[in-house]
Order: C-alpha cells, then sequence, then structure tokens
C-alpha cells in the first residue's frame, strides 16, 4: 500500500504546515509596507476578466490595475504574486503576500479568517432574455425556457427558484447557453453580469436583465488584526470611489459602470 | 485504495434510467427513420435520375466528412437563422437521422450493387413488376448481404448519441453529467453509465441476431 502511506504522509505535512502557518501569521502595517519599498499583493491571473496573464505575460484585469492604484497610493513599488483559488488565503496567512486583490468574494466563512475592506468588485447572477419577454418575479418563468451552465451557480440559482413548469435545459457551458439564446432556442438564459456584458457587445439591445438571483461583493483581504492597514485600504477604495478610477477600471474591464451593489456596499 | 461510494449513484438512478429511455428512443427512432432515408437514397443513387443522384452525393459527402458534433451544432443553433426551430430532443433526432442515413446509403447501395444482373432479368422474365423486383429480388438479398454493416453503424448510431446532451437534450450523458456535477462521485456515476451503454449494446446486438433469423433466413420467407 505505497499510495496510502504516502497519503498519510502527504496529510502529516500538510498539517505542519497549515500549523506553521497558523504560528506565523502577523498583522501587517501601513509603516512596515512602507519601509520595506515594496507591496506584495497576491491576485489571480486565471479569471477573467479580474485576473488575466496579457499578451507580454504580465499579471492585467481589473485587480491588477487595482492593485497598481494601491501601490501608487502607498508610494511603494509592487509586486504581483500570482495565487489560486484555493490558495489565496493561506498565501496571506502565511506572510507570503501583504494583501489579497483576488476576487474574493466576502463571506462569514472566509471573514473568520481574514478581514474584508469594503467591496471594490461584485458579480450579481441574473436571468436575462428578450427585450419583450415579461418577467419580474420567479413564478413569471413558469412555462419558458430557460438555459445555464450544467451545474454552474447559475444553474443551481435559476434551479431553487423556477416554477415546476418551466423548462430549464442545460448547456456544457456558458457559450453554449449564450448561444442558445441569441438563436432563439432559449426565451431566456441565467448568466453573471460579465457574460451580460458580452451579450450586450455582441447583441446591443436585445436584451435586459429580467431577475436578480444572488449577488457577490469581491473585497481585498488582509490577514486578521491589521486594523491600520484596512482602514487605509478602506480609505483608498473610497477614495477611487469617489474620484471614479473604480468607475474607470470596472468600464475598461467589464464594460459597464460601476454597478450599485458595489458602489453603495459599505463593510 | 479509492473508496467507492455508490449511494449517490442510488439515488440518482431513477434519472439515468429516464436518460437511457431517451437514448433508447433517439437511437430506435433515427435507426428507421434513417433506415427509409438510406432505401431511398441508395435507390436514387443506384437508379434515379441524374439530378436526384448528384443532390444525394452532395449530401454523403459532405455529411460523411464533417464531424456529428458540428452537424448538431449547425442544426440546433444554426438553423433557427433560417426560420426553423426545433426542441434539443427533435434536433437531435434529426441530426441522428441525417448522419446515419448518410452512412446507411453507402452501406445498401453497396448491398445492391452485389446483386447480379441477371436475377434482375430473371425477374422480368417472370413477369413479376418493378416494385415487386425492387422489393423481393434487390432489397431482400442487399440487406441480407449488409445486414452486420447496418448494425454495427446501429450500435454506432446508439454511441454517437452521448453527443446529444450538448444541446442539452436529456439523453444518458447528460444525465449522467448532471448527476456527476451534482454530487461529484465521477467515478461511480461514469462507471455505472458505461455500464448501462454496455447493456444497451450488448441488448441491441442480440436483438438484431434474433431479427436476422427471422427476417433473413434461408429459404425466403414471404
Amino acid at each position: 500500500m505505497n499510495i496510502s502511506r504516502r497519503m498519510v504522509m502527504a496529510a502529516i505535512g500538510a498539517g505542519l504546515m497549515m500549523g506553521a502557518m497558523a504560528s506565523t501569521a502577523t498583522a501587517q502595517t501601513v509603516e512596515s509596507i512602507k519601509s520595506a519599498g515594496t507591496v506584495k499583493i497576491g491576485m489571480m491571473v486565471d479569471f477573467p476578466p479580474f485576473g488575466i496573464m496579457n499578451t507580454s505575460n504580465e499579471p492585467d484585469g481589473y485587480d491588477a490595475d487595482v492593485a497598481k492604484l494601491l501601490a501608487k497610493e502607498f508610494g511603494v513599488e509592487l509586486q504581483i504574486v500570482p495565487v489560486t483559488g484555493p490558495n489565496r488565503i493561506p498565501y496571506l496567512q502565511s506572510n507570503q503576500v501583504d494583501l489579497l486583490v483576488a476576487s474574493l468574494g466576502i463571506t462569514e466563512e472566509r471573514a473568520k479568517n481574514v478581514d474584508f475592506s469594503e467591496p471594490y468588485a461584485g458579480i450579481s447572477i441574473s436571468v436575462f432574455g428578450a427585450t419583450d419577454v415579461e418577467v419580474s418575479k420567479p413564478e413569471d418563468l413558469s412555462g419558458k425556457t430557460i438555459g445555464v451552465a450544467r451545474a454552474s451557480t447559475q444553474d443551481t440559482a435559476v434551479t431553487k427558484i423556477a416554477p415546476q413548469d418551466a423548462r430549464i435545459q442545460r448547456f456544457d457551458d456558458d457559450a453554449s447557453a449564450v448561444q442558445a439564446l441569441l438563436s432563439g432556442q432559449v426565451e431566456l438564459i441565467g448568466v453573471s453580469n460579465v457574460v451580460a456584458t458580452q451579450i450586450e457587445t455582441a447583441a446591443p439591445g436585445r436584451f435586459d436583465q429580467k431577475l436578480e438571483l444572488s449577488q457577490q461583493v469581491q473585497g481585498i483581504a488582509v490577514r486578521k488584526g491589521s486594523s491600520e492597514l484596512l482602514t487605509a485600504v478602506n480609505q483608498f477604495i473610497e477614495k477611487m470611489k469617489a474620484d471614479g478610477e473604480l468607475n474607470k477600471i470596472h468600464e475598461k474591464w467589464l464594460g459597464s459602470p460601476l454597478p450599485e451593489f458595489v458602489s453603495e456596499a459599505k463593510q | 485504495m479509492y473508496n467507492f461510494n455508490f449511494e449517490p449513484v442510488l439515488a440518482g438512478f431513477n434519472q439515468l434510467l429516464l436518460g437511457a429511455w431517451l437514448t433508447i428512443q433517439l437511437s430506435v427512432g433515427a435507426m428507421l427513420i434513417g433506415l427509409v432515408v438510406s432505401i431511398f437514397c441508395a435507390w436514387g443513387k443506384t437508379s434515379g435520375p441524374t439530378p436526384l443522384r448528384l443532390v444525394i452525393d452532395a449530401y454523403i459527402e459532405i455529411i460523411r466528412n464533417t464531424p456529428f458534433l458540428v452537424q448538431i451544432f449547425f442544426i440546433f443553433f444554426g438553423l433557427p437563422s433560417l426560420g426553423l426551430r426545433l426542441s434539443p430532443n427533435s434536433a437531435a433526432l434529426f441530426a441522428l437521422v441525417v448522419n446515419f442515413g448518410a452512412y446507411g446509403t453507402e452501406i445498401i447501395r453497396a448491398g445492391i450493387e452485389s446483386v447480379q444482373k441477371g436475377q434482375v432479368e430473371a425477374g422480368t422474365a417472370l413477369g413479376l413488376s418493378k416494385v415487386q423486383i425492387f422489393r423481393y429480388i434487390i432489397m431482400k438479398p442487399a440487406l441480407r448481404t449488409v445486414y452486420p454493416a447496418l448494425t454495427s453503424q446501429f450500435i454506432y448510431l446508439m454511441l454517437n448519441t452521448s453527443v446529444v446532451s450538448v444541446i442539452s437534450a436529456d439523453d444518458l450523458a447528460a444525465a449522467g453529467n448532471d448527476l456527476q456535477s451534482a454530487t461529484f462521485a465521477s467515478f461511480e456515476v461514469y462507471i455505472t453509465v458505461t455500464l448501462i451503454y454496455l447493456v444497451m449494446s450488448i441488448g441491441f446486438s442480440a436483438l438484431f441476431s434474433v431479427i436476422e433469423k427471422r427476417a433473413f433466413k434461408y429459404p425466403l420467407s414471404r
């Protein structure tokens, strides 16, 4: 049983590492970032349009633009550290990054492990359809065909609210669901605002939002207890919202102004 | 060791059976309609007028030289632009018929061409009508000759139905994908789905050999 022994060793190793991380997590201050001269910001590079690698193979996207502004605000060099969905929080906790601008959705569960700034971005999921289709409440979905990407968040959300006689058609991905909407094979689809923007570009004015199903705001994360840094980050976000810089970034990457549920939200 | 947990599969087994039922319906439907299309096209190709022959040739070449996935996307997503909007299940059936028809035509044509000219002349000499000659002297021996090829094409058709889940038809593959994405028991789900496909293929093969014995046994029974 070679494999199982290896797995046990891996588990022990992971346990030790987590112990080490937990013990080394220390609060971060603006002062120590400034004296280091560099701010290390963790961001995802596989989450378009928030985090991508651009054609010159450098991190880019919504998160990168926010990170650049933040470094400028602090007057320090920016060092972007690519992180992935599962390892973002461990990177922060083990002092490998000072902050996370990593499209981290603000959830209660995560707030136990990191401190969140006020929202700087957001993703909403909604039902989208042709402008002449009348849908204003979940019951109106009765008898309608709704396309979704199989097993996606929007699939779960639509399945939860749709009445029995709504026909939910599950496609392999968002692209096929959008194609089904554009070709008239489904009357409505459940999509995120990111995809909705792409639809608006492909077919301006033909479709609009019918029902909002869920909203997820994203915050900049700092290590637990870094209240002084958090205050500085919050001031930075408020300034970005007030002077329209964040709106510009949103326009650039998502093709629409910063949604109200992000700009109005407070942590 | 991997610990198998078939509980989620058992919980969703009805869903899989419903999917398998649609797979069977699509396969049998496409087989029967496709067979009619094939016989007509094979007749047209061997003894029809030249314009018809050219159209059939084009049909066969286009279908046999393009992927099924693209064909089904074209029918489901492309045809609505021309005003023909089909539900996922009808679009799936249509795509399967069109696909099977092209392969079936070539198989049956080979059978028809294997029938000796002298036999047809003998039929004419005996005073059989054109329809009788086509049915008893050409089609029956032709189908007997190519029967094994036709059945393997049918099994291939049945396995091909798994592609229709891309246009959201709820066949066995789609039911398996749904169940897998809800339970994350991918290994167990796909093993079960594989077994169901295997059982269906073997079942159909057995059915075909029964049909062969009853319908194509010598001497010819009318």
